[in-house]
């Protein structure tokens, strides 16, 4: 399969694909995973193939259904066109008209954006995955069929078929919107938001999105209040029983407050963490409760949620849920709203949503690295820092750091309480995408968990590799400091797939975990090896 | 060619420039508000600019006033302009090409600017005799525009066709730019390589353009020289070579741009949010206002 690839091949009729990554192409990780026998990217089954639209590379992360008519396929390029129009338009796309336009009309194609994205580097340089390989394509056809600039002189000539559609639909999801690319930019175009214009497009206009996204993300969340599909009774249950088993671990009674009217703060975590990361809610709770604050999590839906996926291909959706957040905090009373440790969270609803929750709804929000370096320097907790004695480097979450540029916070904590703590190489506003970002974490279908990991995830686990170098065997303790829970999810598969903790002895966590495991009052180490 | 034709193509040529260049400007500064899409690092961050902080660094940051750096937006953007910062960070094989293709340009600008200046000393009744070095640094200047530009723009073309990270995505469009940008500095050079005193002669033109003298002539060589750069000129502001100007908003309205709601963006944010939304998806609230569909019924949300 080539991985050169012509922007016209996206029109390619038939059923064929136009490219598929190769094992033995990527980006070589360092030992002692260059030796490590890669399994590839599953197969699709006959049944798969049969079913699903799987013409781009192999990997279907989307599972679109293939139409069953001519007509059905038609029915889908005109309201493709459609959306185009309306992405065009001062009242449907009021939202990021400008920011649009001005990427799609200034780019240079000069190809600094390719050499700073992780999925393109990962891959081995296939085409298929530049970032200007899909916003090339897409402006071509705003370009042709919105804007009727029909030159091919202009470079306006990808036919619209119903290859080009759901190629691109596909194409949509081999990107973390990671926004390295656009930083990279010396003309500041951005790649990603182009790429969350056509997510938005399909979605807004079609009715298409990923299942995990949007039917099991942020309609669920609308509806019962978590992706998690945890109910607010149920929420409520779960972190009285965590509040329980950890004050017999820990040997100090906890408590999790819960809908306290008129408390100075809402912390709003994601609920994901309760379930998967759940030492990450109580360390927090334990924090906050040492500091004597005035705080409180709701169990109203969706505000014991804080994940907003709709950042990621809707902006109906992120603004019904970020709404729905201030709404909650308006109705409690509370003076703030923290965020949970989740990047996409800080983002939708510090920067994002500060435009859509006009009036009395624009109630401040604080980071969560603010509030805990705040709670770790107040001097109201004793602290051991050689209780951290292994060795910690921090993942940048790109939607806190290169995002909303709060960097250094979650850094001095870690140089006052991590003796062993180092950076990994580039980090900071600099950093590279752990591989989940733009809601990729949590998409799981088919084959594409092979994907995020070996391509998306392959530079950020070669910088954690590189972070920890000088001391590789699994007898050293190694901890990554991930504040985000999409990030944490994407790290557990990328370090489960490659046996990185029995082999390199590497975990994950929050950076609640290690300060609480730092505390003088907490007698046994917070944060378990074992698990 | 010789006569009052030549103010009429040069006036022309800049009157073509100007109005589309305006109305594309306007065209941008009149978009709507837009949500928050910033991206560190933000230079106007004062101290926290030199690794990409924010204001939301600070424990509850609504308290604490903003410290705001003018200088290193400008410092920011004058490293990004003429060192080309961005693409010697990212993309540095690519960097020589473009550093020769945008020197070329701004000594032509520098070139062009330096005889206007020619003219209006003449003008102003100083003996040409008195410019006798303001002349040979123009020459020299225009030369080295020249011949830098020629040298960016055949290699960035060569580049564009033979390398293959850049020929899929190279226009036609975007090789007659550059094509016309060759043809705007060879011409140069052969202007100045049939003229014995260069910068007197493109001085004296200036002169006489801007004097609306009639019997104005230029040279076989330099009448090119000029005719293309005025078809250079009006071509320029209907190609996204505007990213001279418009760069500011890319910067300024989008990457830079961390406003918070004030009273007047609130005003404009709410008459956004009362109209309506058109999208078609069964859960986008079709013909509700964009207010009423984020406030959000139960039974549209849900829809899926």
């Amino acid at each position: 399969m080539p991985k050169r690839l012509n922007l016209t091949d996206i029109s390619k009729t038939g059923e064929g694909q136009l490219t598929e990554p190769d094992v033995n192409e990527l980006m070589p990780l360092p030992p002692p995973y260059d030796k490590f026998k890669e399994p590839g990217f599953k197969i699709l089954t006959e049944d798969q193939r049969e079913r699903l639209v799987s013409n781009l590379d192999g990997i279907v992360a989307l599972a679109l259904p293939k139409p069953k008519s001519k007509e059905e396929e038609k029915k889908y390029i005109e309201q493709f066109v459609s959306g185009l129009k309306k992405l065009l338009s001062r009242e449907d796309n009021w939202t990021f008209l400008q920011p649009l336009l001005l990427s799609l009309d200034y780019c240079a194609r000069c190809q600094t954006c390719s050499e700073a994205c992780h999925i393109y580097l990962a891959s081995g340089r296939n085409d298929l995955y530049r970032p200007t390989f899909r916003s090339e394509i897409f402006r071509r056809l705003v370009n042709r069929y919105a804007r009727h600039k029909g030159s091919r002189f202009g470079g306006n000539d990808i036919e619209l078929n119903w290859e080009t559609v759901s190629r691109l639909y596909e194409l949509a999801y081999r990107c973390n919107l990671c926004r390295r690319c656009a930083q990279a930019c010396p003309m500041s175009i951005d790649n990603a938001l182009i790429t969350r214009e056509i997510r938005k497009l399909f979605s807004q206009e079609l009715g298409w999105a990923p299942r995990e996204l949007h039917e099991k993300g942020t309609a669920l969340q609308l509806e019962v209040g978590s992706p998690t599909g945890l109910r607010p009774d149920v929420v409520r249950d779960n972190v009285q029983f965590l509040d329980e088993e950890f004050s017999e671990s820990t040997g100090i009674k906890i408590t999790t407050p819960w809908d306290r009217k008129g408390a100075d703060i809402l912390v709003i975590h994601s609920a994901g963490d309760i379930l998967s990361f759940p030492e990450s809610v109580i360390a927090f709770t334990i924090l906050c409760n040492a500091a004597g604050l005035s705080w409180t999590l709701s169990s109203e839906a969706p505000g014991y949620e804080g994940v907003n996926y709709g950042l990621f291909y809707d902006d109906i959706q992120l603004a019904r849920i970020a709404t729905r957040h201030a709404q909650i905090a308006q109705k409690l009373g509370v003076n703030k709203i923290v965020m949970g440790e989740c990047g996409h969270e800080h983002k939708a609803l510090m920067t994002v949503a500060d435009r859509l929750l006009t009036g009395d709804l624009n109630i401040p929000r604080e980071s969560a690295m603010t509030f805990l370096e705040e709670i770790v320097f107040s001097g109201k907790i004793k602290f051991d820092p050689a209780k951290n004695n292994f060795s910690v480097t921090l993942h940048d979450p790109c939607n806190i750091v290169r995002n909303l540029g709060i960097v250094e916070p979650q850094r001095r904590i870690l140089r006052y309480l991590c003796p062993e703590f180092r950076e990994m190489t580039p980090h900071g506003v600099d950093n590279y995408c752990c591989g989940g970002g733009g809601g990729l974490s949590v998409m799981n279908n088919v084959n594409f968990t092979d994907w995020k990991v070996l391509i998306a995830g392959r530079m950020k686990f070669k910088q954690v590799l590189e972070a920890f170098a000088d001391r590789p065997g699994p007898e050293v303790k190694k901890y990554i400091c991930a504040p985000c829970l999409n990030c944490k999810l994407q790290f557990r598969e990328i370090l489960e797939h490659y046996g990185a903790k029995e082999k390199s002895g590497i975990i994950v966590g929050g950076l609640a975990e290690l300060i609480v495991n730092a505390m003088v009052d907490i007698k046994k180490p917070f944060i378990k090896w074992e698990s | 060619m010789s006569g009052t034709i030549w103010q009429v193509l040069t006036f022309s040529a800049i009157f073509v420039f100007l109005v589309i260049a305006v109305y594309r400007v306007f065209t941008i500064i009149r978009m709507p508000v837009h949500l928050r899409w910033e991206l560190a690092p933000i230079p106007h961050e004062k101290e926290k600019n030199r690794y990409g902080g924010s204001y939301l660094e600070e424990y509850e940051w609504w308290r604490t006033p903003r410290r705001r750096s003018h200088i290193a937006p400008i410092i920011y953007m004058l490293r990004e302009i003429f060192l080309m910062r961005g693409v010697w960070k990212n993309n540095r094989p690519l960097w020589p090409f473009s550093v020769l293709l945008h020197f070329g340009v701004y000594l032509f600008v520098i070139t062009v600017l330096l005889n206007m200046a020619y003219a209006l000393t003449i003008m102003a009744g100083v003996p040409a005799a008195a410019l006798d070095i303001f002349q040979d640094i123009t020459t020299a200047l225009a030369l080295a525009g020249y011949l830098t530009g020629a040298l960016g723009a055949i290699s960035l073309i060569l580049k564009r066709r033979l390398d293959s990270n850049y020929r899929p995505f190279t226009t036609p469009t975007m090789y007659l730019k550059l094509g016309l940008l060759a043809a705007m500095f060879i011409s140069g050079i052969l202007a100045w390589s049939t003229i014995p005193v260069y910068a007197s002669a493109t001085g004296g033109f200036a002169k006489d353009l801007l004097t609306l003298d009639g019997g104005i002539r230029a040279a076989p060589a330099l009448a090119a020289h000029i005719i293309i750069s005025l078809l250079f000129i009006v071509y320029l502001p209907f190609t996204d070579m505007l990213h001279f100007i418009t760069k500011y908003f890319t910067y300024h309205a989008v990457r830079w741009n961390d406003k918070p709601v004030d009273k007047k963006m609130n005003e404009q944010l709410r008459a956004l949010l009362d109209k309506p939304a058109g999208w078609a998806a069964p859960h986008a609230g079709q013909g509700k206002s964009w207010a009423e569909t984020v406030a959000g019924k139960k039974d549209d949300a849900e829809k899926t």
